[in-house]
């Protein structure tokens, strides 16, 4: 019979925009598990054609061996558990999948003030910032805060690094960055973020990062 | 030999909402548990007890659970109703997260319709819910025809995504007749889901919330 190849890589192909965006944790996850994959950049103009190829007609889109998986958390979470980075049993899984809803239902809030930051939509930045930046981020990162305090290893979730370490990390760092002081009256969320992005191959990632 | 199943308490609201799949999953596996339902005014004074001040809340041997899809996920996991591969479970969670972005844009302008929020009643309908349902059941409807139309939205098992459409469905076409008529695709696939025996039985015993 024939010889099974002993390391059947899958193809990992993930769709985009060049931003960093929904993309930017699924490309993290896959930089940490140190797997190889194409990071395709879609322009503005591919986009149209693009997306009729695409299950929701939306990205990220993840391409493992000529199968599309969409949504970012769904890619996330399917990278992360073929590589030991969804937690260590079935709770602690949920417990990632949990804090990871919690934090997609602070960023539909916190958008709103946001996506302005970051120079999408239009509308008044300071308004917006009263009514739905400080009350989303005030109702939410307490909650992290003490995640982070009551788990006690520095991760979000057990003891090892997980996907919803990655996401949190980017979401704050990229917060803190866009609003400089935003995040001033929350020291550990802004120590998990360091911490997160010291990892190896995720500080590889960054430093090397095409945006 | 005994085997000792843990205890599992649900801590919810008088409603259906986002803890039916949990209740459909338990029953469809033939697993006790404790059904809480609170008043939305008793809400505030459990909060403490809540991790992210939110229901529904899981607790299985006392250890706490919050998110609705992380709870569904885990014993879906738990029960066999989560897909039978890494890929399948990866789409299952895709159409999830797809499904749960689309529950944020419709219920919001179904809540104004129903006089149940204040805004405009009377546009809703035309200006949010249509199109938000088009948009969406456009794609689960190609989504349970290329699945083979064979009572399931992904595989060829039961799994909580179905649940998950099915009980949308059914309060959807409860409340607006007809609504999905468009869609025979998906309302065959969920009339196949709602015939499953065990399903059936509690969907009729259930105590009757109004959504």
């Amino acid at each position: 019979f024939s010889a099974i190849s002993q390391s059947t890589m899958p193809a990992y192909k993930l769709y985009y925009f060049s931003i960093r965006g929904l993309g930017e944790v699924p490309r993290q996850i896959l930089a940490l598990a140190d797997v190889k994959f194409e990071n395709v950049g879609i322009t503005k103009e591919q986009w149209p054609e693009f997306k009729s190829k695409t299950p929701f007609g939306q990205m990220p889109v993840l391409e493992v061996d000529g199968k599309q998986i969409p949504q970012s958390f769904a890619i996330a979470r399917y990278v992360a558990s073929q590589h030991g980075l969804a937690g260590k049993t079935p709770f602690e899984a949920a417990w990632v999948d949990a804090l990871a809803d919690q934090y997609k239902d602070f960023n539909n809030d916190f958008k709103k003030f946001f996506y302005l930051v970051l120079g999408f939509g239009e509308g008044d930045l300071e308004a917006a910032k009263l009514e739905h930046g400080i009350p989303a981020r005030d109702k939410f990162f307490p909650l992290v805060v003490k995640q982070l305090k009551s788990n006690g290893t520095g991760f979000l979730v057990g003891d090892s690094v997980t996907w919803v370490d990655v996401l949190y990390a980017e979401g704050s760092s990229r917060v803190a960055h866009e609003v400089p002081g935003f995040l001033d009256d929350y020291p550990e969320v802004l120590e998990h973020a360091k911490k997160i992005h010291a990892i190896p191959q995720i500080k590889k990632w960054i430093e090397a990062r095409p945006v | 030999l005994c085997l000792l199943m843990p205890t599992y308490k649900l801590t919810y609201l008088h409603l259906r909402g986002r803890a039916e799949i949990a209740r459909d999953l338990f029953h469809l596996a033939g697993v006790p548990y404790e059904d809480i339902r609170y008043r939305l005014d008793e809400v505030p004074t459990i909060s403490e007890s809540l991790p992210f001040g939110q229901v529904p809340m899981l607790e299985v041997d006392g250890k706490k659970l919050p998110q609705s899809h992380a709870i569904n996920r885990y014993l879906a996991n738990e029960f066999g109703f989560a897909g039978n591969s890494a890929i399948e479970r990866a789409w299952i969670d895709a159409v999830a997260d797809q499904h749960r972005d689309h529950e944020i844009e419709i219920w919001p302008p179904f809540l104004i319709h129903l006089g149940l929020e204040p805004g405009d009643r009377d546009s809703q309908m035309k200006e949010k819910i249509e199109p938000a349902r088009d948009k969406y059941f456009t794609i689960l409807e190609n989504i349970a025809k290329e699945n083979g139309s064979n009572g399931h939205f992904v595989g060829d098992s039961l799994t909580w995504v179905d649940l998950l459409i099915s009980e949308h469905v059914y309060t959807f076409t409860q409340y607006f007749p007809g609504f999905l008529d468009a869609f025979p695709t998906v309302l065959d696939t969920v009339a196949k889901i709602q015939a499953t025996p065990k399903l059936k039985e509690w969907m009729e015993k259930r105590p009757v919330e109004k959504f």
